[in-house]
């Protein structure tokens, strides 16, 4: 029982965390684009509008198209979200919780996402679809050229940390004697580390096909990607699931280079609530960059997105995997 | 029955039943996304194992990499798309005889084989010990498949840009 | 390797371009009215809808006939000697009862060019836009204040002044036509007695 409850509150964690980031998206775009979002419901700039959409979507039909494959149909959207689920279980939230400190931490972390991929063409195939279909076949090239790059800036910082357990790697970086000040995160530590996350965001922004690199779910050109025909609450569910994606890579982004749940300020304003605290900041930070993103950039093409990931992303995070390497082998 | 028998009666099945629904789908891509589930659960059942390295690359690899390729292949045959592929059943003889004589063998190896029963031990740095093994006792394999994966990635390239530079030229 | 490098600097240095842009509107303060809280004013030539000032017409029907759409219906009664329906705010002397005055906006296009043509400045658009109705009959707008009761009694006055003017110009005209013959016989007669 103590098990589940355990193991439950993530899930509670990440459906507040979707209410919350929906609501500030659309506010965010509605500021950029000078306009003021939802005002009306809950009082307080409507800010019970995305419970009030989410009570609408779970009363709304279920729709499944005949021509559909019924089973794939309906198992995608929860595949999708167990899968981005799973990969919460190894991130540490406070020094005092993570799911399973395992010591694979961040390869299991790698190895569950790219299930992502595959619900999202299984969704896209079964709804019998062409623009899903032509969804589902960008997200396959697009993940799958992306996680090269991912997986090498992360491997950077693996080098420099010596650990794959991400709890360890949080610890490690607590403290703050870098130049007197400086907190001991892993971006400080080595300089080359800074191109690394570069390489590193850009990718998790494709990873999670945000703005610019939102080619499987373009609503201009192929309606909604692979979402078109769902409803309801799965298509709920799949929103429901991009958002926790978004937040997941968010932090391990936040673990990987900016320290986790470490406090900026050394031992000052720390502990496992305030490291929470600090932890979830850093990872709405993020999350607020990808929205200021999604409002400013435009949609890039698809052979531009290619060439972005093998001619540039992919030699530059080789070639700085190596100088980290030598860095670390000289200092 | 404690939980990891349960899990990993579960998972056995799901494993099987979805290697089944492979093997007797007529749809390709039914086919396909059953290998998934199939390979999902043998990832279970190595986590069970604590071989967890093992199974996270059994992810990686496979599920996140392999399937993914060979749905995407699918993807681009028309019949995929319009859902009405049907597998056919060729060459029944002697392909049910190859079954059967396979089939034999391995019933033999397994009644044949002495098992040796061992507890699977719980170790947590199953990462820092693969790694080790890896560079040392089992480098020779290791750089063997690395370089092997290297000139495939070369020979790719090469065909890719030699079929694009034939059409180049005939425009 | 260099066209490449140039190429990412150009894409780095447009993109916090814009995003600075973004954010400069994002903190500055939105535009949006909550409309029914809060409303815009409107300009003061805005057309919205039409509103007649009944005292002031005269019932000259110029705007009846600028209108393009047909939407304004005036009949007017011409008003008997021994009533004096008074003058407009802008001095002219009133010489007709307006019996309708009907403006139906349904139909209306808001082209404002009733406006002008009207001596007495009586019609105008009024800045007020929220109108709508359930039912299209109740888009059209009667002006004329007259009841019922009023507009039978001065078009049976008029039309009984019409008739004793009728009466009296035929009179007049018998009058003229016996005269005339009556000179007619007399000349004759002087031309048969000379």
């Amino acid at each position: 029982m103590a098990l589940l409850i355990f193991a439950t509150l993530p899930l509670l964690l990440i459906v507040g965390y979707a209410l919350f980031a929906i609501w500030l998206e659309r506010k965010v775009s509605a500021h950029i684009q000078d306009r003021l979002g939802p005002m009306r419901v809950g009082g307080w700039h409507g800010w019970a509008q995305t419970i009030a959409d989410m009570l609408k979507l779970i009363q709304k039909e279920d729709i499944i198209p005949t021509n559909a494959s019924r089973f794939l149909f309906k198992s995608a959207p929860f595949v999708l979200f167990a899968a981005s689920y799973a990969a919460f279980s190894v991130i540490p939230f406070s020094s005092a919780y993570i799911g399973s400190s395992i010591n694979i931490g961040v390869f299991y972390l790698l190895a569950v996402t790219s299930l992502l991929t595959l619900s999202v063409i299984m969704g896209a195939w079964a709804s019998n679809n062409k623009w899903s279909l032509l969804g589902g076949m960008r997200t396959a090239a697009q993940m799958v050229s992306y996680e090269v790059p991912t997986i090498m800036s992360v491997l950077s910082v693996l080098v420099v940390a010596g650990s794959l357990n991400l709890m360890t790697i949080s610890e490690m970086q607590t403290g703050n004697d870098i130049l007197g000040f400086l907190p001991n995160w892993l971006i400080f530590q080595n300089p080359f580390l800074i191109v690394a996350f570069i390489i590193f965001f850009i990718s998790i922004v494709a990873e999670s096909h945000r703005v610019p690199f939102d080619l499987p779910e373009s609503e201009s050109e192929l309606v909604a990607g692979f979402q078109t025909e769902y409803s309801g609450m799965r298509w709920g569910i799949f929103m429901l699931a991009e958002y926790a994606d978004m937040l997941l890579l968010s932090l391990l982004g936040a673990v990987l280079f900016f320290g986790g749940w470490a406090s900026p300020f050394g031992s000052y304003l720390s502990g496992p609530v305030w490291g929470f605290i600090w932890f979830m900041l850093k990872g709405l930070l993020f999350v607020f960059v990808m929205m200021w993103m999604r409002w400013t950039l435009p949609r890039y093409r698809v052979d531009q997105l290619m060439e972005i990931c093998w001619t540039i992303l992919i030699p530059v995070s080789f070639i700085n995997f190596v100088l980290i390497a030598l860095w670390e082998m000289t200092f | 029955m404690d939980l990891t028998a349960i899990v990993f009666y579960l998972f056995s099945i799901v494993t099987v039943g979805a290697a089944a629904i492979m093997v007797f789908s007529k749809n390709i891509v039914h086919s396909a996304f059953a290998l998934m589930f199939s390979l999902a659960g043998i990832a279970v059942l190595y986590v069970l194992l604590y071989a967890d390295f093992i199974a996270a690359t059994q992810l990686l690899v496979y599920v996140g990499g392999i399937l993914i390729l060979i749905l995407f292949g699918l993807m681009l045959t028309e019949q995929a798309v319009t859902q009405k592929f049907k597998a056919v059943t060729v060459n029944m003889l002697p392909a049910s005889l190859l079954a059967a004589v396979t089939t034999v063998l391995l019933v033999y190896a397994y009644a044949t084989t002495s098992w040796q029963m061992v507890m699977p031990e719980e170790r947590s740095e199953t990462v820092y010990d693969l790694g080790i093994l890896l560079m040392s006792d089992y480098i020779l394999p290791f750089i063997i498949a690395g370089v092997l994966l290297l000139i495939a990635i070369v020979g790719a390239i090469l065909m890719s840009t030699r079929l694009t530079a034939i059409k180049n030229e005939e425009q | 390797m260099v066209q490449t490098l140039k190429k990412s600097w150009t894409t780095f240095k447009t993109i916090f371009t814009g995003m600075g842009v973004t954010m400069r509107h994002l903190l500055q303060p939105s535009v949006t009215l909550r409309y029914p809280e809060e409303r815009d004013e409107l300009p003061s030539g805005a057309r919205s809808k039409l509103f007649v000032h009944i005292d002031d017409c005269i019932g000259c029907k110029l705007c009846e006939r600028a209108c393009p759409v047909n939407c304004i219906a005036i009949e007017t009664v011409q008003a008997t000697k021994d009533v004096d329906l008074g003058k407009t705010s802008t001095g002219n002397p009133k010489r007709f009862w307006i019996t309708t005055f009907n403006i139906d906006m349904s139909k209306c296009m808001y082209c404002d060019m009733c406006v002008p043509p009207c001596p007495t400045e009586c019609i105008s658009m009024v800045p007020e836009y929220e109108y709508s109705e359930y039912d299209r009959n109740n888009l059209l707008f009667q002006f004329s204040e007259l009841s019922a009761d009023k507009v039978t009694e001065v078009k049976e006055k008029a039309e009984k002044e019409q008739e004793e003017k009728q009466r009296k110009k035929k009179e007049a005209a018998r009058k003229k036509k016996a005269q005339k013959a009556d000179q007619t016989s007399k000349a004759k007669q002087k031309n048969s007695e000379g």
